[in-house]
C-alpha cells in the first residue's frame, strides 16, 4: 500500500480473485480426472491439518485449532484448504505472495526451502500468527506452495497478548519473508533469532517443527499428484477445478435476491481511546456477484482494533459462505465475491497501524454482514450471538521451579435464535466455529488454576418466540501469582434480537481480588493477578427471534423445568405461560 | 461341541458363517437385517442355515452387535441421572463448543443424553494431583435419591472432577447411594474410563449407563432364543477394541461394544496378515453403504483410545478402522458446477440401486458396475435380481448433465471416482502411520470389495491384492477366530523416570486384577501412552512384561517411543518424554481352529460363458472369461478374467494376473507398468 492511497481516502481498493481465470480447458480436463484430482488436493490439505494437530505443542493449535493450512499452485491460486479456523479462509494467498516476493521471487526458491513470514499486513492478523511457506517441486518444476499459518504463543511484542498497542512494532518481532530452511538445512541464524524473541521458546520450537512437518507432508502429496498425471493434465484439471468452484458459488449467489443491503453497529472502543466507534457494512447483490463494501468505515484507530485487508477479505467470504452454502473451497470459490475497502480505515489499515485485536472489527463484521442480509433471507438469518471469541491469555512463572508458562483460549458464547428454533448455547463464535473449548482437567493439570464453575447462565438468552442460546459462566481461581490479558469485545452492545425478539446479555469479565476489590475489564493488557484471585468470565448470549408472547407455552415450561430460565423470568417475560 | 458360529450384522444383510471343526465343512448364509429387533435377524439366520444338531454341537457363538450403537442413534436407553462436582452440572451440555459442521450458522445440537433437571451437583472438590480441596458432603445424597426416584431414574452416572487421580469421593457416593436404598445401575467414571478430560469421561460414563438398559434385554433375548434352539455353548460379543467379551462382561461394560461394527473385518485381515507374513496389509471392505479400511502393520490391529459415536466422544479402545461413504449403493450425481460426484449418500437397502428395481431412480456404483459387465451373473447374493436396462436408464440421465460422451464414460467415471475416494481414505491412514502404501497388500472383501480389486490397485499404486476365502462373508469368518479380551486404563501424568516405572507396575497390576482370576490361556499386554513433555497427543508404546521397572527398561521404552514417533512424524524432539496413560489388555485364546476357512462349494456357477467386460487398463470392451473361484489354476492365469463365488465377484483386469495363494486366498498381481 502506498502512502498516496492512504492520503486519498476517496480511492477505494477492490479485492477479488481475478487470478487464474480460465483460458480454456484442454481435453485432458475431463470431469472424472478433474474430480479425482480435486479429491486428492482436498485430501492433501486435510492431511497437513492432521499432521499439525498431532505434533503441535500449544493447546491453542491442537485444541483451539488456531491455524490454517492450504495448498497453492505456482500462480499462487488456492488449490485446496482444510477446514480449520474459518476466519483464516483464503488469507493465506496474501502471505504466499508477500513472502515469495519478499524473499526474492520464485526463482530463488529450491526444494527443501521453508520461508517464514509474519508481517500482519500480509497475514491479515498479528505477528503471533506466523506462516511457513514451502515451495513444492515435481518433474523439476515449481508446481505450487504448501502454507501453514498458526498462532505462536509468543514472538516478542510488548506483552504476550496486547490490547493497547499503538503501532505494529510493539506487537511482536516481524519476519518479513526469510528462509528458515534452505535446501532442508535449518538456517541457524534465523532460528536463533526466533527463539531469542520469544518468552516461551520451547513451545515455539515444538510448533515450528509441527508446521514444517505439516507443510512438507502437503508438499509430498501435491508432488505425487503432479507426477502421476503430468504437468499438462494437472494444469488443465486445476483450471477446471477453479471454474467448478466459481460455478458452485455463482449458483448459490443467484438464489439471493438482487439489491443493496446494509447494517450498522458500534464497537466498544479501540483499547487505547475509550470512545465508541460506529461503523456500517453494505452488501450489494447483482445476479451471481456479491460485493461487500466497507468504504464507509471509520479511519484506522490509534489502538489495535484494525483489521488488515487479508482478514477483511477472509471474513467477508466467510460470512457469505455461512449463508449461501459452502464446500472445501479453492480459488474459484472466491471469484464471484468482491470486497471494497478504503485504505487508512479500520478495515484496510496501513503501516504502521497496530492490528493485534484485528478480530474485534472483523468478527463484528461477520455478524453485521449476516444481519444486513436478513432483509434478503429472513428465514435463514439468526439474531445476534454473543458476538466475540472472548479470548483470555495468561502467563507467569511457576512457583516450584520458576519455569515460564503461558496459555490462552477463546471461550464459547450463546448463538442467536432463528425461525428454525432456539439459538444454541455455549458455542464458539462463527469465526472460530471449529475451535474446541479446553476441558478443566487439562487446564488444571497444566496451569496453576482451579476452575470453580463452568455452567450455563440461567435467564441469559434473549427472549422471543425462539429463545437465544445461553452464555457461559466460567470462574478461574489462580493458585499462583500470574498475569492476564483480557481481550473481550462487545461488552456494551447487547446482542440484538430480530422480528421483535429480545436482546441477549453482553460479554463481561470481572476480577475479584483476595482483598475484596472487584473490577470489570474488556480490553486490558497485563493485569497482575495475585494468588487467590477469582476471574469470572460471563460470556454473551444470543438474541431472541420473534415476539416473546408468541413462544409456545410448552417451550416456556420445558425451559423452566430444565432450569434454563427461572420462575421470575417467566413472570416478567412470558406471562402467558404462567 | 465342535461347531463354531459367527454372526455379523451389517446395514443391509446379517451374515452367518458356521464351521464344523471336525470335517472343516463351512456353511454360510445371509438374511436381511432387522434393524429394530436385530436378534430376530440373527435368529432368522440361525433358523435358515443351521440344523438343530449343528446348533447343539456349537461350542462358541460369536456375535457383533449394533444394539448399543442403535440405542444412541435412536436415543432410546435408560433414564439416567448424573451426579457431578459443584459448579460442573453442565459439562455434558457445554461440551467442547465446536459444531459438527463448522459452516453451520444455526447449529441445533441434539438434546443431551441426560437433561439438565437430572444433573445434580454435590459439594466436593479434588485437585489435579489427587488432593482433596473440599470434602465430600455425603448428606446430600439421600435427597438426590429421592429426586431421582421422582424422575424414574433407572441408572445413575457419577462423574467428579479429577476423579481420575483420586476415586475416593466417587466410591463413597456409590456406597451412600446403596445405603439410601437405590437399587438401579451405577456407573462410576473412574471404573468406566479412568482417563482425564471431564467432558469425554462424562459422555463415556453416561453412555455406559444409557445403553446398558438396551443391551441387557437384547443379550438376554438372544441368549434365550439360542437356548430354545438347543444352544448350550458360550455366547461371545465382539468389542470395539478387538476380541470378544463374554456375555456377562458385555452386560457389565456395554459401552465397549458400541464401535465394534467394522472391527471384525480388520481383525480377520490382521490374522490373515500374520498367517501370510504380510508386513503391511490394508483391508478394503466394501459393502453396500461404506468402505472400511485400516493400516495393519506386522499383523497388529491398530488401536485408538478415543472414539466418537453419534458426535459423542467415547474413552474406550477401538480398532482404528476408518469408514467413508463409498460402497455399492453410493449415489452418483452431477453437481451445480458440472462435475460428476459419487457418494457419500447411499441408496441403502431400500430403494437400493436402480438395477434392483425396488424404486431406485438414481445411478449407483452397482449400476455402473453392471453396465460395465463387471457383475457376472444376473443376481447378487441375497437373491436380488439385477436389471441391466434399469441401470442404463439412470446412467443415461447423467450423460446429459455431465457432458460426457456416453453411458460407458459415465459408468467408468463412477467406478474411478468411487475408487479414488477409497484410495484417498487409505492414503490418509498410511501417511499418518508413516508406512509406504506402495509396499502394501490390499485385502479386498465384503460384497463389493473384490469387484474393485484391480481398480483399487491402480488407484493406490499397489501391486498385490489378496481376495480371502469367503470374501463376501470375511467379517463373519473373522469373528469365529476372536480372542476373549478385556482392557482397562488409568491416567497417570508423570515424567518418564525410574520411579514412575515402579508406579506403572503397581497401577498395571491393579488394572489386571480388575479383570478377575487369570487362567493359563491368558496373555497380558501392558501399553503406555507417551508424549513429549508439553504436547497433548500421545503415542501408545508396548511395555513388555519381561522388562523390570529399572533404568534399562526405561531406555528400551524411550527408544521405542522415539522410533515410533519418527516413523509417524519424520522427526524427533529434544524434549523429555512424559507418561499419560497406563493401559492393560488381557487376551484369552479360544480353543478354536485358526486354519483358513475354505469356501463352501457352490453350484450357482454352472454354465458360465465368456462375456464382454469394460477394461480400465485397455480402455475398451474386452471379451473376458468367467470362471468359478475353485477353477483358478494353481499355476495362475493372466487377466482379464471374472472370478465368481457365492458371495462376491472378483474382477481381474488386463495387465493383472491371478493365482491361488496361502490360506485359501486368491492373489491378484499387477504386471509391471499396468495403469488406467
Amino acid at each position: 500500500m502506498t502512502i498516496l492511497s492512504w492520503m486519498n481516502p476517496a480511492e477505494a481498493v477492490v479485492s477479488s480473485s481475478s487470478k487464474s481465470v480460465s483460458t480454456g480447458m484442454g481435453d485432458a480436463a475431463d470431469p472424472i480426472t478433474t474430480e479425482i484430482i480435486r479429491q486428492g488436493l482436498n485430501a492433501a490439505a486435510e492431511h497437513m491439518k492432521r499432521t499439525v494437530i498431532r505434533t503441535a505443542f500449544s493447546p491453542i493449535i491442537y485444541e483451539a485449532l488456531d491455524f490454517a493450512v492450504a495448498l497453492y499452485d505456482a500462480d499462487m491460486s488456492m488449490l485446496a484448504q482444510a477446514p480449520t479456523l474459518p476466519s483464516f479462509m483464503g488469507t493465506l494467498g496474501f502471505c504466499v505472495e508477500a513472502a515469495v516476493t519478499a524473499v526474492g521471487g520464485p526463482q530463488v526458491l529450491g526444494p527443501g526451502d521453508v520461508v517464514l513470514y509474519n508481517d500482519p499486513f500480509g497475514t491479515g492478523t498479528h505477528p503471533q500468527d506466523a506462516a511457513m511457506i514451502v515451495p513444492i517441486f515435481a518433474l523439476d518444476t515449481l508446481v505450487g506452495y504448501a502454507v501453514i499459518k498458526a498462532h505462536w504463543l509468543d514472538i516478542g511484542g510488548k506483552d504476550p497478548y496486547c490490547t493497547d498497542t499503538v503501532d505494529v512494532f510493539q506487537e511482536g518481532t516481524i519476519f518479513p519473508g526469510v528462509k528458515l530452511y534452505e535446501g532442508d538445512e535449518l538456517v541457524d541464524s534465523i532460528y536463533r533469532m526466533v527463539l531469542a524473541n520469544s518468552r516461551i521458546p520451547d513451545a515455539v520450537i515444538g510448533d515450528i517443527n509441527a508446521m514444517v512437518a505439516g507443510a512438507r507432508s502437503g508438499g509430498a502429496a501435491l508432488s505425487r499428484i503432479v507426477e502421476r498425471y503430468g504437468l499438462d493434465v494437472f494444469r488443465q484439471c486445476v483450471a477446471r477445478i477453479y471454474d467448478h468452484g466459481e460455478a458452485m458459488v455463482r449458483h448459490w449467489f443467484e438464489q439471493l435476491p438482487d439489491g443493496e443491503y446494509s447494517a450498522s453497529s458500534v464497537i466498544d472502543g479501540d483499547g487505547v481511546i475509550g470512545t465508541p466507534i460506529p461503523f456500517e457494512v453494505v452488501v450489494r447483490v447483482h445476479g451471481s456477484s456479491v460485493t461487500v463494501d466497507y468504504t464507509g468505515a471509520p479511519d484506522q484507530t490509534v489502538g489495535p482494533i484494525n483489521s488488515p485487508l487479508p482478514s477483511t477479505v477472509a471474513v467477508s467470504r466467510l460470512a457469505v459462505a455461512y449463508l449461501v452454502g459452502n464446500e472445501a473451497p479453492n480459488e474459484g470459490h472466491f471469484r464471484a465475491l468482491e470486497v471494497l475497502t478504503r485504505p487508512g480505515s479500520i478495515f484496510h489499515p496501513v503501516r504502521p497501524a497496530p492490528s493485534f485485536m484485528y478480530g474485534v472489527p472483523s468478527d463484528h463484521a461477520i455478524e453485521l454482514i449476516i444481519n444486513a442480509l436478513a432483509a434478503a433471507l429472513p428465514d435463514l438469518v439468526p439474531a445476534s450471538s454473543g458476538g466475540d471469541i472472548c479470548a483470555l491469555v495468561w502467563w507467569g512463572s511457576r512457583e516450584a521451579n520458576g519455569e515460564p508458562w503461558a496459555d490462552g483460549a477463546p471461550h464459547p458464547v450463546g448463538l442467536g435464535a432463528s425461525p428454525q428454533g432456539d439459538g444454541a448455547s455455549t458455542m464458539m463464535f462463527h469465526s472460530e466455529s471449529a475451535t474446541r473449548f479446553t476441558p478443566a482437567e487439562i487446564w488444571e493439570a497444566r496451569n496453576p488454576w482451579v476452575i470453580e464453575q463452568c455452567a450455563l447462565a440461567q435467564d441469559s438468552g434473549g427472549v422471543g418466540q425462539y429463545r437465544g442460546g445461553l452464555g457461559l459462566n466460567l470462574s478461574f481461581r489462580v493458585v499462583e501469582d500470574c498475569y492476564i490479558t483480557v481481550a473481550i469485545a462487545r461488552t456494551k452492545l447487547r446482542p440484538w434480537g430480530l422480528e421483535g425478539g429480545g436482546e441477549g446479555r453482553p460479554n463481561a469479565l470481572e476480577i475479584e481480588y483476595p482483598d475484596g476489590r472487584v473490577e470489570s475489564h474488556s480490553l486490558s493488557t497485563r493485569v497482575a493477578l495475585p494468588k487467590g484471585t477469582l476471574v469470572h468470565l460471563r460470556s454473551g448470549s444470543g438474541g431472541g427471534h420473534g415476539s416473546a408472547a408468541q413462544r409456545e407455552i410448552s417451550s416456556v415450561r420445558n425451559d423452566l423445568t430444565e432450569e434454563y430460565i427461572s420462575l421470575e423470568h417467566v413472570r416478567v417475560h412470558y406471562p402467558h405461560a404462567m | 461341541m465342535t461347531v463354531v458360529i459367527g454372526v455379523d450384522i451389517g446395514g443391509t444383510f446379517t451374515d452367518l458363517v458356521m464351521r464344523d471343526q471336525v470335517d472343516g465343512q463351512v456353511t454360510v448364509g445371509k438374511v436381511p437385517t432387522t434393524p429394530h429387533d436385530p436378534e430376530v435377524g440373527v435368529l432368522n439366520a440361525v433358523d435358515a442355515v443351521l440344523t438343530p444338531a449343528q446348533i447343539s454341537r456349537c461350542s462358541h457363538f460369536l456375535h457383533g452387535t449394533t444394539v448399543g450403537l442403535n440405542a444412541l442413534i435412536e436415543r432410546r436407553g435408560a433414564t439416567v441421572g448424573l451426579i457431578t462436582t459443584a459448579g460442573f452440572r453442565d459439562v455434558l451440555e457445554i461440551g467442547r463448543g465446536d459444531r459438527p459442521d463448522p459452516y453451520d450458522l444455526r447449529p441445533r445440537p441434539k438434546d443431551p443424553l441426560v437433561p439438565r433437571r437430572r444433573r445434580v451437583e454435590v459439594d466436593e472438590r479434588i485437585g489435579s494431583r489427587g488432593e482433596v480441596i473440599s470434602p465430600l458432603e455425603l448428606s446430600a445424597i439421600a435427597s438426590i435419591v429421592e429426586r431421582f426416584d421422582a424422575e424414574s431414574v433407572d441408572a445413575i452416572a457419577v462423574v467428579l472432577i479429577n476423579s481420575y487421580t483420586n476415586p475416593d469421593h466417587e466410591m463413597q457416593i456409590e456406597t451412600e447411594l446403596r445405603r439410601c436404598g437405590y437399587q438401579g445401575d451405577i456407573s462410576l467414571s473412574y471404573r468406566v474410563s479412568g482417563e482425564y478430560r471431564e467432558y469425554e469421561r462424562t459422555t463415556t460414563t453416561v453412555i455406559d449407563a444409557f445403553v446398558r438398559h438396551r443391551m441387557g434385554p437384547y443379550l438376554r433375548r438372544l441368549r434365550d432364543g439360542l437356548a430354545q434352539r438347543g444352544f448350550v455353548g458360550e455366547l461371545l460379543i465382539t468389542r470395539s477394541g478387538g476380541g470378544a467379551l463374554t456375555v456377562e462382561e458385555a452386560l457389565q461394560r456395554p459401552f465397549e461394544t458400541i464401535l465394534s461394527g467394522p472391527v471384525a473385518g480388520a481383525a480377520a485381515t490382521a490374522r490373515l496378515a500374520q498367517a501370510m507374513s504380510l508386513p503391511l496389509a490394508i483391508p478394503a471392505d466394501v459393502g453396500g453403504t461404506s468402505f472400511d479400511t485400516a493400516a495393519i502393520v506386522d499383523g497388529r490391529l491398530p488401536l485408538n483410545f478415543e472414539g466418537d459415536v453419534e458426535g459423542l466422544p467415547l474413552q474406550c479402545p477401538w480398532v482404528d478402522v476408518r469408514s467413508i461413504g463409498a460402497g455399492g449403493g453410493s449415489l452418483a450425481y452431477v453437481d451445480e458446477g458440472g462435475l460428476l460426484r459419487v457418494g457419500p449418500r447411499s441408496a441403502g437397502a431400500v430403494p437400493g440401486p436402480a438395477c434392483y428395481q425396488r424404486g431406485g431412480t438414481q445411478a449407483t456404483v452397482t449400476d455402473a458396475a453392471l453396465a460395465l459387465g463387471m457383475l457376472a451373473s444376473g443376481e447378487l447374493s441375497g437373491g436380488v435380481g439385477l436389471n441391466l436396462a434399469a441401470a442404463h436408464q439412470v446412467l443415461d440421465i447423467l450423460v446429459d448433465t455431465s457432458g460426457l460422451t456416453d453411458r460407458v464414460a459415465v459408468a467408468q467415471g463412477i467406478m474411478r471416482i468411487a475408487a479414488s475416494h477409497m484410495a484417498e481414505a487409505v492414503r490418509g491412514i498410511t501417511v499418518e502411520k508413516g508406512v509406504d502404501l506402495r509396499t502394501a497388500a490390499l485385502v479386498a472383501f465384503g460384497g463389493a470389495g473384490p469387484l474393485f480389486a484391480s481398480l483399487l490397485a491402480l488407484e493406490m499404486d499397489v501391486d498385490t491384492v489378496i481376495i480371502p476365502s469367503n470374501a463376501g462373508n470375511f467379517s463373519a469368518v473373522g469373528l469365529m477366530q476372536s480372542d476373549v479380551s478385556r482392557s482397562a486404563a488409568r491416567t497417570l501424568l508423570r515424567p518418564l523416570v525410574p520411579e514412575t516405572l515402579v508406579e506403572v507396575v503397581a497401577v498395571a497390576t491393579d488394572l489386571g486384577l480388575s479383570f478377575g482370576a487369570a487362567t493359563h490361556a491368558d496373555s497380558y499386554e501392558l501399553l503406555l501412552d507417551l508424549r513429549y513433555r508439553g504436547q497433548e497427543h500421545s503415542l501408545t508404546v508396548a511395555f513388555p512384561w519381561s522388562l523390570g521397572a529399572d533404568a534399562s527398561s526405561l531406555s528400551v521404552i524411550e527408544s521405542q517411543f522415539e522410533a515410533e514417533y519418527h516413523a509417524a512424524y519424520g522427526l524427533n524432539l529434544p524434549e523429555s518424554v512424559e507418561l499419560v496413560n497406563v493401559r492393560v489388555q488381557r487376551h484369552t485364546r479360544l480353543s478354536v481352529s485358526r486354519d483358513a476357512v475354505r469356501a463352501p462349494s457352490w453350484t450357482g456357477a454352472a454354465g458360465l460363458t465368456d462375456r464382454s467386460v469394460w477394461s480400465f487398463t485397455r480402455a475398451e470392451w474386452t471379451m473376458t472369461p468367467v470362471i468359478e473361484r475353485t477353477s483358478v489354476p494353481v499355476t495362475g492365469m493372466p487377466g482379464p478374467v471374472l472370478i465368481v463365488e457365492q458371495t462376491a465377484t472378483t474382477v481381474v483386469d488386463s495387465g493383472f494376473s491371478v493365482r491361488p495363494g496361502e490360506q485359501e486366498s486368491l492373489v491378484v498381481t499387477r504386471n509391471r507398468g499396468a495403469r488406467a
